[in-house]
């Protein structure tokens, strides 16, 4: 009887606020509802695929089952932000006004089974993710056939509980959206844009209508990420985990510097070692066998064995600033101005009654996942190739694989576990064990499971890049701001090039410059938005140049970047926050008071004052001491730091204690102020803060990638310390709801910028003296109190 | 080859002696609570409970377990089940206080570390009953080989979730 009563959406597509709803067959038994999308017109190379396209494969958004049960499917990959298992769940389960238990099934991050790529990065869209948007397709199209099968006009129905109501006026029918799609094969098709295996993916376009805020019943609850029981309890699987029958173990002879080519291989012992096997290609050099144990012993006989040519191109950390002001290419990359520069920033600045101006230098770090990367791949008799990996971007590995190899897309799949996680450093499709998997296991003919040892993980992997910032603040008689200028200098910050492709001399995208374009180019971009619109005369310009040691490196490697968390902005907002902070000292006036004076928005004025009033804030000027520090009793201060970033509102009041005499700073206290206007789901989100101020501390007070003339000499957590858990603060985390905003900002990446700015204007508002170095180690710390 | 009982079984493992127990128990034994995360006792990913003191599994060789009893995160529900003289049925229906905990404070970011966290918190639970704020961070921090490192910075949730997990332990007691 159903079926019948649908004949009209049988015989043709219905349009969808420009979706395309059709039936494709009559089922005997089960149906659904499958929401994908059709060819694209942009990029046909991806959108033909055999994979994950056509929604009546299982590549869809969301399936809606008889049964009301509903299954959704995305690109992105949870890195342990949590957003796929808990705000997509109520992000989706709100638009359809269905319970967020009817979700059962979250389906992410495998390019034969999801239908979106891009990176685990901006998971919220700002306030339209993808998933959103295909949820109210989704929700538009159920009223369609609710419409139809109840013979009552859409405007008529209402939703609650996935069960269709007709109300009163209609004749008060109502049938639950599994009835809906009972014994129909129904095919929901929306329309999207953009390049699948590209660093960004696919968006959905059009503009369905989106349930309005005030009628939300599920985002804004607590709800528990599903994945966290089964990693508790043991039963989640890691891509540690995967094991394939006939699988070989793998360990890698990385080259001796990062521009040593290899001279000879070494020659594997076959009596101690009879079931290894070396592999060599070019620069590429693997040890596989049976057992992990034999891998890796053999690996570190053949290691010992191996000659590379000397190699000694870097600058070393010593002399990085020295290099890269006198030495770096700064003039053959496009100069950036950010939207917002305006006024005659040089009559200006000297006409100004005070003036501030100060360089500021933000180190190498690295992401130092707590797990190396590892990956299995699976490259078949056919041509077909399988990665079983754990990536922040499955779609943009997969066009990188098929690259190397010369293959279509279609020949290859990726599958993504759970496991360490990245910050970034995945998000461009490549961590660096995947590709040389894939390199071995060709070789071999076999399964391979390539894991890097923890000092290659911080040797060969990628790290967010170091820079410096040169900052020049007008200040009018009475302390007004009334002019900023900024230059940020800052080499690539993103190397996608798949590191074992390199070194195997197998294609691959080029080497960061001045020609590439989006994250391939060497143009720095104005990623810190500005924030203090009271200022009149603004310039901010950014200056790019190629990765340290890149052009020198004979295999074209060097210090390889990536972006970590708040990308390029943790190297432009630690200069500001800090020179903002110093020109309130400059001024007399409150650090605080000085930006909420300097700000015109409501929401950047609204986390101030929720700081100032949370961390129980004194307001007075900086610095609190009046004369020099010294000794070994602590003395104490505090500083204040703001950002904006993905749609959300942060500051952060961070109080510490310095001993003078040795220069160690201890966080007591982090007091954090999120807006981001509709908060999805407040306890996710209180840990993500927590989690990301833990490693901004960390990044404040720890981290350097120490590098000498040859390559990274940071090796494992000795000598790339992270914070310990003696180490933390008191964490106050502060969630500003602002339902009236309307959309929801981003929460999981941000916070491990707002740390290290404060903490240093907490240091000058301690001792008067200004640390304008990261990371504030002791020894720094010290000489600088002694100065 | 060596015969070692972990969570209470007796096993036959073919691996050399000299095999990293983390090797064993990840590829001969198929468990999955202990991560590779160093290699160099360091981090403290690989933790099992061996005769229940916490070890790094990275690099304590497989001899070194031979007739100890090694408990890895697969094993704390039914060690807890155990002290608490649990019956067969109730046994299989409870995890260990500390998961619990874990699930009910929402702990793991990417929860890569966080077996060796539960694990760590275990032994103290064994040994403190109520441990403060100072006792957590003591044990996390300076008891064993070397800290226990959280990359994404769960640490405040795991004191949180140990404090949690020492009130439902503390019943009954």
């Amino acid at each position: 009887m159903a079926i019948r009563r649908n004949k009209s959406i049988n015989d043709k597509s219905v349009d969808v606020f420009g979706a395309a709803l059709t039936r494709r067959q009559l089922v005997q038994a089960g149906g659904a509802l499958f929401v994908g999308f059709g060819v694209l017109k942009q990029s046909t190379g991806a959108a033909t695929s055999k994979n994950s396209l056509d929604a009546t494969l299982p590549g869809s958004w969301i399936e809606i089952h008889p049964d009301n049960t509903i299954l959704i499917r995305t690109g992105k990959s949870d890195f342990g932000q949590s957003t796929t298992f808990t705000a997509y769940r109520q992000i989706v389960a709100e638009e359809l006004s269905a319970p967020f238990e009817a979700i059962t099934t979250v389906v992410m991050g495998d390019t034969d089974r999801t239908p979106d790529g891009s990176g685990a990065f901006d998971f919220l869209g700002r306030g339209t993710p993808n998933i959103r948007k295909a949820a109210a397709f989704t929700y538009q199209a159920l009223l369609d056939l609710a419409s139809q099968r109840l013979g009552v006009p859409k405007s008529k129905l209402s939703v609650k509980n996935g069960v269709v109501s007709s109300g009163a006026s209609g004749g008060g029918k109502s049938v639950s959206y599994g009835d809906l799609v009972k014994g129909q094969q129904l095919k929901l098709t929306i329309p999207v844009s953009g390049d699948l295996t590209s660093v960004m993916g696919l968006t959905v376009t059009g503009n369905p209508p989106l349930k309005p805020v005030s009628e939300y019943t599920i985002i804004g609850k607590s709800y528990r990420n599903s994945v966290t029981t089964s990693k508790v309890t043991a039963r989640e699987q890691w891509a540690t985990d995967v094991r394939l029958p006939g699988m070989l173990h793998a360990r890698m002879v990385h080259p001796k510097s990062l521009g040593s080519t290899l001279v000879a291989a070494g020659k594997l012992d076959k009596t101690r070692f009879p079931n290894a096997q070396v592999v060599v290609k070019r620069n590429l050099v693997g040890v596989v066998a049976p057992t992990e144990w034999e891998a890796i012993r053999a690996a570190q006989q053949v290691a010992g064995d191996t000659k590379w040519t000397e190699w000694k191109g870097l600058p070393g950390n010593a002399n990085l600033f020295n290099y890269l002001r006198k030495s770096a290419d700064w003039k053959t990359t496009r100069v950036t101005k950010s939207d917002k520069s305006r006024g005659d920033i040089a009559p200006t600045l000297a006409g100004a009654a005070k003036k501030l101006s100060a360089t500021y230098e933000f180190p190498f770090m690295k992401h130092a996942p707590i797990g190396p990367t590892l990956a299995v791949a699976d490259a078949r008799p056919d041509g077909t190739v399988y990665v079983y990996t754990h990536n922040q971007n499955p779609q943009a590995l997969r066009g990188e694989i098929a690259q190397m190899l010369g293959a279509s897309t279609d020949q290859i799949v990726v599958r993504t576990f759970a496991g360490a996680g990245h910050y970034g450093r995945s998000n461009g499709g490549n961590a660096g064990a995947e590709d040389e998997a894939v390199i071995l296991s060709k070789a071999v003919g076999k399964p391979v499971r390539v894991q890097w040892m923890r000092p290659e993980d911080f040797q060969w992997s990628t790290q967010s890049p170091a820079s410096y910032s040169e900052v020049e603040i007008g200040l009018d008689a009475k302390g007004r701001m009334i002019a900023y200028q900024i230059d940020h200098y800052m080499p690539a910050m993103q190397d996608d090039r798949p590191v074992g492709a390199v070194l195997a001399g197998l294609p691959t995208m080029p080497a960061p410059s001045e020609k590439g374009v989006f994250v391939g180019s060497t143009v720095n971009d104005i990623s810190d938005p500005w924030i203090y619109d009271g200022v009149a005369t603004l310039m901010e310009r950014g200056h790019g140049t190629y990765q340290v040691g890149q052009k020198a490196s004979p295999l074209a490697i060097g210090m390889r970047d990536h972006s970590m968390r708040t990308p390029g902005q943790f190297q432009q907002n630690f200069p500001r926050e800090l020179a903002i902070s110093e020109a309130a000292a400059l001024a007399g006036i409150d650090a605080i008071q000085f930006r909420i004076d300097h700000a015109r928005e409501d929401r950047a004025i609204g986390v101030l004052k929720a700081v100032r009033d949370a961390s129980g804030w004194e307001t007075r000027p900086s610095p609190r001491a009046k004369t020099a520090a010294a000794g070994d009793t602590p003395v104490r201060g505090r500083g204040v730091s703001l950002m904006f970033r993905s749609g959300t509102y942060w500051a952060c009041v961070c109080e510490i204690a310095v001993t003078p005499g040795t220069g160690a700073i201890k966080v007591e206290k982090a007091t954090i102020a999120v807006e981001p206007g509709i908060v999805v789901n407040p306890m996710q989100l209180k840990r993500q803060v927590e989690g990301g101020t833990v490693m901004g501390i960390s990044h404040a007070l720890l981290e350097e990638a120490t590098f000498d003339e040859s390559g990274i000499t940071a090796s494992d957590w000795r000598t790339y310390p992270i914070l310990k858990m003696a180490d933390i603060p008191e964490i106050k985390v502060v969630l500003l709801h602002r339902p009236e905003v309307g959309s929801y900002g981003g929460g999981s990446e941000a916070a491990n910028a707002i740390a290290a700015p404060a903490i240093a204007a907490a240091l000058f508002d301690a001792t008067g003296k200004i640390a304008r170095r990261l990371p504030l180690k002791p020894a720094y710390v010290q000489t600088l109190l002694k100065a | 080859m060596a015969t070692i009982i972990v969570n209470g079984v007796r096993r036959e493992v073919q691996a050399p002696n000299d095999t990293p127990l983390l090797y064993v128990l990840r590829n001969d034994l198929e468990l999955s609570g202990p991560q590779f995360g160093c290699g160099l006792a360091q981090c403290g990913a690989c933790s099992v409970l061996l005769d229940g003191k916490e070890i790094r599994s990275c690099i304590t060789p497989l001899s070194g377990a031979v007739g100890k009893e090694v408990t890895t995160l697969e094993g704390l529900p039914a060690r807890w089940a155990q002290q608490k003289g649990l019956s067969k049925t109730d046994a299989e229906k409870t995890l260990h206080p500390v998961q619990e905990a874990w699930i009910e404070e929402q702990t793991p970011l990417c929860g890569f570390c966080q077996n060796g966290m539960m694990i760590k918190a275990t032994e103290l639970l064994e040994r403190v009953a109520a441990p403060t704020v100072a006792e957590i961070k003591e044990a996390f921090t300076t008891s064993g080989p070397s800290a226990h490192l959280c990359r994404c910075g769960s640490y405040t949730a795991i004191i949180e979730a140990v404090q949690r997990a020492a009130t439902v332990m503390g019943k009954g007691r």
